[in-house]
Order: C-alpha cells, then sequence, then structure tokens
C-alpha cells in the first residue's frame, strides 16, 4: 500500500525505473526468444506422437480439478459422483462479496425468445414451463406494444421467500433468490405472494425426470426437477460461479441482456460481451424496476423501449398444448 | 451513445455481409502470428476461455452442435474455419463480425491466442509457426514497452508508451491507446480512446466512484488500438485508483425474509410468548385432570373402605 | 346410586328424565351402522380420487401456475371459519351470562372440533409433497404465516376438545351406570373417560375453574386462527388479498358460517334425537337473532372491502372488481352476496321465520353460500396477476375445477360428518349435569321469591 502512494506522488522518476527494468527483461527474452521457437516446434511435433502412442494404450485424458490436463490408464477411471452436501452448502452461502444484477434493454427485444429456449434447455423444462418468458406489454390505450423479457426479479425484499415456512426458498448473500427443490413442500404459498407470477410448480413428472433419475441434485441449477415443488430463474448462479453469464443472457442475438455485480458497477452484455458501467448505463437510458410502489426492491432493472431497433412485430401467435396429465 | 451505434452496426451489419461473401480479413493482418509457441497450457487457458466466451453460439468443436444463426457461426473444428491462418483467426475473434462479438474489448491479446491454440488442437495437420519477436514497424527494431500508474490527484490513470532498444529508450507519440478495467464478466473501457501525446502519455479520467476492491485496487489493462503499428502491446497492473469497496452481505440485517436466525426480534418474541404462554395454561389445565382423578380415586378409596 | 349435588327426589328425578332422554340416542342403532357405513364408503370413493393426485401429482387439479390455490385452499379457509363458532358459542356468549347456550354449546364444540381437525388434513391435501410435512416442524420458519397457522390451529383443536371434554366429565359418570345395553367397550370408555369422577364439590370447583380458563384462553386463540389464516392472502402483494381489513372480515365472516352449522346441527339433532324438550324454539329464536347480528356485521366488513377499492379503482383493484361484479364471477359474486347474506337477513327479520324449520333451511343457504364466498376470496384476484398471463395453454388461463379435486374436498366433508356423527352418537350431545344444575337453580330462584 505505502509503495502505491509512493508511486503516484512521485510518478515520472518510477516510471522511468519501471521502463529501464522492462529493457533488461527485454534483452533477457531476446536472447532465449530464437531457442524458444525452435525447441517449441519440436516438442510439438514430438508431443504430438507422444500423444498418439499414449492413447493407443488405453490411456485416458482427464481433467483435474484444480485444471490440469492428466492421462491416467482407463481402467483406473472410477465414477466419483459430486458431494450432493458441499453442492447444497455452496448452494447457500453464494459468492462473497458479489451483489448480482441483470439489465434488459427493451429497445433491442424483438421476440426472438432464445432466451426462454435456452434457459429451458438448460434447466430441462417444457415449452411451456418458465423461469424467464417475454411478454407482449402494453401499459395503456395511446402507448405501445413492447416485448419484455421476465425473469426472475430477485428482489432485495423478496415476498415470497418472506413466506416460505420451510427455508426451502431463500436469499443468498449476493442477492440470488434460490430454491432448494429437496426442501420445498410444494405449498405454493410463494406462488401465491410473488408479484411477478416468477415462479412455476411442477403439477406433472418434469419432462426429464426419467432421464435425471442418476443426477445429484445441483441446488444452483435445479436440476433434476422434481414433481411436487417450485421452480423459478436462479440467475444461472452454477454459471456465475464459473466466471459465465447466464443461460438466457448469452443466448440473446439481440443484445437484451446486460448482467454483473452491482458492487463492481459493472454489467457485461451477452451478445457483444462489452461491459459498460451500470451507473452510467441506468443513468443515461433511464432504466427503471418493475413495481417499484410494491417495495419489493428488485435486481432486475429495464431500460425502456424507446429508439427501438426492431419494429414492433408480433408474429405467428404460437399455440401451447398442455401434455397429458 | 458509442455503444448503441456500435450495437445498430451490429445489428443492421449481418444481413449486408450475410448477402455479400466470404468473411475478408485485411492482407496485413492474415500473416500475423503467435509470440509465443501453443502449449497444453495455452489450450487448457484457451479451453475456458472458449467455454466461457464462444460454447453458446459454436457449441463443442467438433460435436457440431452450434446454434442456428445467419450467417451461421459454424463448427471451428471444421475444415472451413481451419482453413483460416493463425493471423486470420486472431483478427476475426478479435474485431467480430456482425452477432460475433469483438473480443479484444473482452480479453487480452495473449487470451485470444489462447483460444486459438485451443482451436488447434483440432486440427491433426496443423504445425505452429512463432513469431520470434515482438516488432513495431513503427519503432523496427525496438520493443514497445508501457507503463500504467495512477495520478490521485485528478483522478487520472497515465499510460506511457515507449520504444525500447539496446542503446535508447524514446517515447511513444501519436500511439492510439485503450484502458481497460477487469471486471468480474470481463473488461470495461475507461474514458475513450486516447492519443499518445509527445512525451508519449495518454491520461485517462477514471469515472467518478468507479469501485474497487476493498483495498480500491482495480486491475487495469492499457492496449494499443492499432496494433500493426505497435505490436500486440498491453500492460497490466494493479492499481489503488477505485472506489474502496466493502461489500456488505445482503444478509447482514434481520428481516421477514432472512433465515430463521435473522428473524426480526419482534416476531420471535411475541410467537414465542405466545405460544408458551397459551400451552403453560394448556399444561395447567392438563394437571387439572389430574386432580379431578385423585380427588375421585380418594373418595372411591374411602367408600370402598366405608363398605368393609 | 345417587349423584350428590342434587339431594331432593325431586331433582334426582328431573336429572334422571334429562339423562334419560339425552342418553336414548347413546346407541349403536341400525340406522347409524348404516348412516356411517354410508360415509365411510363414500369416503374411501373420495380418497381413492386422492390416490391418484398422489401418484400423478397436482396437475390433476384444475390448478397450474396462475391460479395455483383454488378450491382446496377455500375449503380449508372455510373448515377453519366454520369451527370458530366453538369459540362464539361457549365463550363469547356464555362469558356475557346466556345461560340459554347451555343446551347448545356442546354440538357448537362438537363442529369446532371436526372443522378444525379437518381442516389440518385439508391442507395437507394441497400440498405438492405431503409426505415432507413433518419439514414443517423439523425447519419451520417463525416469519412464515403457515407456520403460524399450523401453530395455531394445532392450539385451537386441543382447546376445543378439552372445552368439549371437561364438562363432558361429569355427564360421563352420569351415564355409565346408565347404559344398559350398549356394546360394553362404549362402557368401558365412559368409565375410562369419566376419571372417577364422584360429583364431589372439590372436583365441580376445579371442573368450573379448568372451564374459566379455558373459555378465556380460547377467545384469543379462535381469533389468532382466523386471522392469520386471513393473513395467508393478506401478506403477499397480490390485488384482491392486499387488503388490511381481512383479519376481521374473515373474523366476522366465520361466524356467520358457524353459526349456520349450529343452527342445521341443532335441527337435525332435534328431530333425529327428538330432543324438542332441549332444543326448543326459543333456541332456535335466539340463534335466529346471533345470526342477523353476525351477518350484519359481515355486511358492513363487505361494504368496506368492495366499496373502499372500488371507489378508487386502482389499476389491478378495477379488474378484479369488474371480474367479481360484472365479469366472469358476477353470477357467484352476487348469489353469494344476496342469496348467502343479504335475504337470509331480511327473512330472518320477520319473527315466523325464526322458527326452525325456516330457519334451517335458511343456514342451508347461508352455510353453501359461506363455502362459495371463500371460494371468490381465493380463486379470483389469481387470475388476473400484475404481470399478463401469456405462452401458456388455455387450460391454465381460467381456474375450472376437476371432479378429482372435488371429489377430495367432498371427502373433507365426508370426514367432518364422520366426527361429527362419532362424536354426537357415543356422547351426550346435550350436557346433562348442567342442564339439571341449571333448572336447580332456577328453581331455587323461584323458590327464594
Amino acid at each position: 500500500m505505502a509503495k502505491e502512494k509512493q508511486e503516484k506522488s512521485n510518478e515520472k522518476p518510477d516510471l522511468d525505473k519501471v521502463v529501464e527494468e522492462s529493457r533488461r527483461d527485454f534483452i533477457r527474452r531476446l536472447s532465449i526468444a530464437g531457442a524458444v521457437s525452435v525447441t517449441g516446434a519440436a516438442a510439438l511435433y514430438s508431443g504430438h506422437s507422444f500423444e498418439k502412442a499414449k492413447h493407443s494404450k488405453g490411456m485416458v485424458r482427464v481433467l483435474t480439478e484444480d485444471n490440469r490436463l492428466v492421462e491416467i490408464p482407463a481402467d483406473q477411471i472410477k465414477d466419483l459422483k459430486p458431494d450432493i452436501k458441499a453442492l447444497k452448502a455452496r448452494g447457500k452461502e453464494g459468492l462473497q462479496g458479489k451483489r448480482w444484477v441483470m439489465v434488459i434493454d427493451l429497445s433491442r427485444c424483438r421476440n426472438a425468445r432464445k432466451c426462454v429456449e435456452a434457459c429451458q434447455s438448460a434447466h430441462h423444462l417444457r415449452p411451456y414451463e418458465y423461469h424467464i418468458n417475454t411478454l407482449v406489454m402494453k401499459e395503456s390505450v395511446n402507448t405501445p406494444e413492447y416485448f419484455m423479457p421476465k425473469p426472475c426479479q430477485h428482489c432485495d425484499n423478496p415476498p415470497c421467500v418472506s413466506v416460505c415456512p420451510v427455508d426451502a426458498t431463500y436469499k443468498r448473500q449476493d442477492g440470488i433468490v434460490l430454491i432448494d427443490n429437496e426442501r420445498c413442500i410444494g405449498c405454493r404459498f410463494c406462488m401465491a405472494a410473488c408479484p411477478y407470477s416468477a415462479r412455476m410448480f411442477h403439477w406433472q413428472e418434469p419432462s426429464q425426470a426419467e432421464n435425471d433419475k442418476e443426477k445429484v441434485y445441483d441446488v444452483e441449477l435445479n436440476v433434476p426437477q422434481k414433481k411436487g415443488t417450485i421452480s423459478k430463474c436462479l440467475f444461472s448462479a452454477d454459471r456465475i460461479r464459473e466466471g459465465l453469464l447466464p443461460y438466457c443472457v448469452s443466448a440473446c442475438p439481440n443484445g437484451v441482456f446486460y448482467f454483473g455485480d452491482e458492487n463492481e458497477d459493472a454489467v457485461t452484455n451477452g451478445t457483444t460481451k462489452e461491459t459498460v458501467m451500470l451507473s452510467e448505463l441506468l443513468q443515461k437510458n433511464a432504466g427503471y424496476r418493475l413495481q417499484v410502489e410494491l417495495g419489493t426492491n428488485p435486481r432486475v432493472y429495464y431500460l425502456p423501449p424507446k429508439n427501438r431497433l426492431f419494429e414492433f412485430e408480433r408474429g405467428p401467435e404460437k399455440e401451447y398444448r398442455e401434455e397429458t396429465i | 451513445m458509442k455503444y448503441f451505434i456500435l450495437t445498430v452496426l451490429f445489428i443492421i451489419l449481418p444481413p449486408v455481409i450475410a448477402w455479400g461473401q466470404d468473411w475478408v480479413v485485411p492482407e496485413e493482418r492474415k500473416g500475423r502470428l503467435s509470440t509465443f509457441p501453443f502449449t497444453d497450457e495455452t489450450r487448457q487457458s484457451g479451453e475456458k476461455l472458449y467455454l466461457t466466451n464462444c460454447i453458446s453460439c459454436h457449441g463443442n468443436p467438433g460435436k457440431g452442435n452450434y446454434i442456428n444463426l445467419v450467417p451461421s457461426p459454424g463448427d471451428p473444428a471444421t475444415e472451413k474455419i481451419q482453413r483460416n491462418s493463425d493471423g486470420e483467426i486472431f483478427y476475426k475473434l478479435s474485431v467480430g463480425r456482425g452477432q460475433m462479438p469483438s473480443f479484444r474489448n473482452v480479453l487480452t491479446g495473449d487470451e485470444i491466442w489462447h483460444v486459438v491454440s485451443y482451436l488447434r488442437s483440432f486440427n491433426k495437420n496443423y504445425v505452429q509457426k512463432v513469431m520470434q519477436i515482438i516488432t513495431s514497424s513503427a519503432y523496427p527494431g525496438a520493443v514497445i514497452m508501457m507503463t500504467v500508474g495512477f495520478n490521485e490527484a485528478d483522478s487520472t490513470v497515465i499510460v506511457r508508451a515507449s520504444a525500447v532498444d539496446e542503446q535508447k529508450t524514446v517515447p511513444v507519440t501519436g500511439a492510439e491507446v485503450r484502458l481497460f478495467a477487469r471486471r468480474y464478466f470481463g473488461m470495461m473501457v475507461i474514458d475513450e480512446e486516447k492519443t499518445t501525446s509527445e512525451s508519449g502519455t495518454a491520461v485517462f479520467k477514471i469515472p467518478a466512484g468507479l469501485p474497487g476492491d476493498k483495498e480500491g485496487n482495480i486491475h487495469f489493462s492499457a492496449k494499443f488500438a492499432d496494433e500493426d503499428l505497435f505490436g500486440i502491446v498491453s500492460k497490466d497492473t494493479t492499481l489503488m485508483a477505485g472506489e474502496i469497496t466493502v461489500p456488505v452481505s445482503l444478509l447482514a440485517e434481520r428481516s421477514m425474509w432472512n433465515n430463521v436466525r435473522k428473524a426480526p426480534i419482534w416476531v420471535i418474541l411475541t410467537y414465542t410468548i405466545g405460544v408458551i404462554g397459551v400451552w403453560g395454561f394448556i399444561f395447567l389445565i392438563m394437571m387439572k385432570l389430574r386432580d379431578i382423578y385423585i380427588i375421585g380415586s380418594f373418595i372411591q378409596g374411602k367408600k370402598s373402605s366405608e363398605a368393609i | 346410586m345417587n349423584e350428590i349435588r342434587f339431594s331432593s327426589p325431586k331433582e334426582q328425578g328431573k336429572l334422571d328424565s334429562v339423562a334419560s332422554d339425552v342418553l336414548r340416542n347413546v346407541r349403536i342403532s341400525k340406522a347409524f351402522i348404516i348412516w356411517i357405513g354410508f360415509l365411510f364408503l363414500a369416503l374411501a370413493a373420495c380418497l381413492y380420487a386422492y390416490i391418484i393426485q398422489l401418484k400423478e401429482g397436482l396437475g390433476v387439479t384444475g390448478l397450474r401456475d396462475y391460479t395455483s390455490w383454488g378450491m382446496y385452499i377455500a375449503n380449508f379457509v372455510f373448515f377453519v371459519a366454520t369451527s370458530l363458532v366453538g369459540m362464539l358459542i361457549s365463550s363469547v356468549l356464555g362469558l356475557i351470562g346466556y345461560n340459554w347456550v347451555k343446551p347448545i354449546s356442546r354440538i357448537a364444540e362438537i363442529i369446532a372440533i371436526a372443522f378444525a381437525a379437518v381442516a389440518g388434513l385439508v391442507i395437507i391435501s394441497d400440498m405438492g409433497r405431503p409426505d415432507r410435512f413433518p419439514f414443517l416442524f423439523r425447519f419451520g420458519r417463525i416469519q412464515s404465516p403457515i407456520l403460524w397457522d399450523v401453530t395455531v390451529v394445532t392450539t385451537y383443536l386441543v382447546l376445543s376438545l378439552l372445552l368439549w371434554y371437561f364438562p363432558l366429565i361429569p355427564d360421563l359418570a352420569i351415564s355409565k351406570n346408565r347404559l344398559h345395553g350398549r356394546p360394553s367397550f362404549l362402557i368401558k370408555v365412559y368409565e375410562l373417560l369419566s376419571l372417577r369422577w364422584e360429583h364431589h364439590e372439590s372436583q365441580y370447583r376445579i371442573l368450573k375453574q379448568a372451564m374459566r380458563i379455558l373459555l378465556i384462553l380460547i377467545i384469543p386463540t379462535a381469533f389468532a386462527i382466523h386471522t392469520v389464516t386471513s393473513w395467508l392472502f393478506a401478506v403477499t402483494p397480490r390485488t384482491g388479498w392486499d387488503s388490511t381489513i381481512f383479519g376481521p372480515y374473515f373474523l366476522s365472516g366465520a361466524f356467520v358460517s358457524g353459526t349456520a352449522a349450529v343452527i342445521i346441527a341443532m335441527y337435525f339433532f332435534r328431530v333425529n334425537y327428538k330432543l324438542e324438550k332441549y332444543l326448543t324454539p326459543f333456541h332456535f329464536e335466539k340463534m335466529g337473532r346471533v345470526l342477523i347480528l353476525v351477518s350484519i356485521v359481515y355486511i358492513y366488513f363487505n361494504l368496506n372491502e368492495f366499496l373502499v377499492p372500488g371507489y378508487k379503482l386502482k389499476t389491478g383493484d378495477a379488474i378484479h372488481l369488474r371480474e367479481l361484479f360484472t365479469g366472469h364471477y358476477a353470477m357467484l359474486f352476487w348469489g353469494v352476496q344476496l342469496v348467502g347474506l343479504v335475504i337470509p337477513v331480511i327473512l330472518l327479520l320477520i319473527k315466523q321465520m325464526r322458527r326452525p324449520m325456516p330457519m334451517m333451511i335458511i343456514s342451508v343457504f347461508v352455510l353453501a353460500a359461506s363455502w362459495l364466498k371463500r371460494y371468490i376470496i381465493v380463486v379470483p384476484g389469481q387470475g388476473h396477476p400484475n404481470l399478463p398471463i401469456q405462452n401458456v395453454p388455455v387450460e391454465w388461463v381460467v381456474y375450472k375445477p376437476t371432479l378429482i379435486e372435488t371429489a377430495v374436498t367432498i371427502a373433507s366433508i365426508l370426514l367432518v360428518l364422520i366426527i361429527i356423527t362419532i362424536l354426537s352418537k357415543l356422547f351426550p350431545v346435550i350436557p346433562i349435569w348442567e342442564i339439571a344444575e341449571d333448572d336447580h337453580d332456577k328453581e331455587k330462584l323461584s323458590g327464594n321469591e
């Protein structure tokens, strides 16, 4: 810390010193660069043939937990199930120091519904079961229609969590409202309490229940889904943990979604991958939140559908048929 | 506004280009090579980056499970993509086109090369050529260096670029430099593109209230915009240029929505006192049933002894 | 045998006659067996519907993501409401000093027990994972009104049972020697439950003391049980439920349905059990007045509940009220308000209508309307959430109860009837000693004059 301060107050000589150091470093590098290119090419070739040889001996390449690629004999592989307790514990804990926030730019949404599809495929839902749904909105007679993607708002004063009798739905320190479907008793009080209709219930056997039987339950993905329990948008807690943007955010082809950490005052667009300042984005575009009068304090912001990139086109009405129960 | 125009371009351009022809890379960029050899390490790093940034459209290389867009993203393991030169792939990843994002705002130059290295691992016939040294066409024979410092007085970050060879160090002038701050999901552009002055410096204004970590540290990365003139040079530094941000857990305060241990005191008290109170009385009343029984037993006992 | 409290032959004779009138019905008759057999058979048929629901999931009901609470919850609210009458009759009226409630109080308690006990089961039938019911006790969140509800319903049930059982103890002792020809298990049960009651002064003292505590204790508990039930709705920010008067609104409504239920039961026992001497037109007349009073209070709360939002017409409220007044639920709404509430009050103001038979018929309407009223409170609001219902199958938009959930609901009603039947058939339905004591006191008073 002291060093940093010094650098600020006494900047110029320090900069020179750094340049001096890098020059010495450069000269060192220059002398080895030639060698590297030759040996590199040689190593590449030998490595290639080496791998070929190994593969033929029943060896398998495995990515270890600390991200090392190793090879082990195929007959020594043991299937390990991920520890369900560890998954639960980290799902309960959340990411320290983070406050996730989503910004949805309504001026860019053309109802491609790629967000919906990506979400449904990740969470094993039917076409009419939603964690995120794109709605056609029209506030009043003289105001225009527009499309509005609607995920769970991950409120900071979540009415759904308040009413849960068994702690099955809970809010984490990083703002995400999650569901533990191994705890949920299916009373649906949370659905009744949610003013955004963000929750869904498994009225019948979930669509991929048969395939997911053997899977270890990951509370951050809510897969396998369970009959008789609630499900809802999780801000893709499993992806965020790995530094990935949520499924819906990265699936959008039109740059509608931004996602990021409020504590860093930054959100990243899922399509352009551009990272911008959250406060500036909201300020310049008059960002707002849904139904603020309810005091729910959502973590999802909307940018008004002004200067739209697309004409509003309803497209063919799709009919949804319930699978027979 | 800049983002807006960029986005407009991204969205208007694709059909235009899709009608046209192949994606043409400027001649001078085609021959660019990585400055380091591709190793398992670079491939792993590349794979990680691929999984973060590319998989959602391109799918798993070799599996053909890319999503259906126009123009088609394609599977990077196919011959169509692999016949691009390293330089072409690097250019396409950096600049982007249509719905393909421009990753130079997201990844560092080295990171893009890591992705190239990962993609090349799906090509059996590929033999890498490595560029021997970092060259600069503006300062032939010299290596371009950057230093990054923070000026607390006016809250600016100063990037100084110099060309270094064995004899001397000269400032790099007239070079366009961009500054990024590392955020959780990518690199955020700070201020706008700046041109280095006579003394080789570019000054970036830090937006007010830009959050740093607990000590106010921010990880910065400075880059040349024109990589042809100055080579792929970037400088990563951590500076105490941000607002000190001590994250507070959202669960800190007692509330109705918090977990049981964090319930409001009044709820705990009312519930507990109510339940204990009423059930205390119920217990008392149950005891009275016992009293009735004892008295009855006593009377019956007396009666039977009288009868005897 | 002599009951020491009634020393004179005249008083003893009075007791004997009450006991024989009441105990005449305490027997396992053919009619009883047929009736209870029918109830259990019907129950089994309806429970089969519940087994289907257990197997297939709640999808077999008409409930879906938007209207996710329907008939079951409405039925639950109705049950809780009706059970409150135990408190109203025994406690409120009893403590005020209305002695005429004595022959009715046990009927009221039986109704309270039956409805409160089954209410708990109804809520389980609405759960997606009934196997996880114990989680409520293992992981209960003290902030959730459901936890409060489970607590108070249990407490109320226990208090109602005690309030039924305490005054029954002397009756059991009086009856146990008069049950000649009844099955021996019944006599044994009487012997056991009478707790060696010897009609001793000190035993009476303890009994009366306990009763006083119970009668006071049950008032806040009963208020709590229905207020908390109303909070299941009122704590949510949903149109139609987001109301501050839901507590008293529910409470006043509860007295209406409970009183109607008691009147129906009174009529049934009067006619079938030949208890005309004890459940007299006088009692019906009184209960008629009670029904008028509670109905008017309920109308007053209805006025508040609909006039105030109807005056302002906030966006959500406007849609909700339009649905009720002129929309999809208009028939039901006006039917309930007029046939179930306003017209009964007007009719009951006529003296001839407060006779047993007309009262019973009116009460049937009131009770049925009370059930539908709960349906109107629970269901319509959910059909119009703040954000539009889109991109879902058509069946999801408007809630229609299915046969299966109707059957499960009927099962709960059958269960209530079974409990009422057992409690009223195997035990004295009119408090023997209290009636005898009452007359005894009256005679004493008139003697002194």
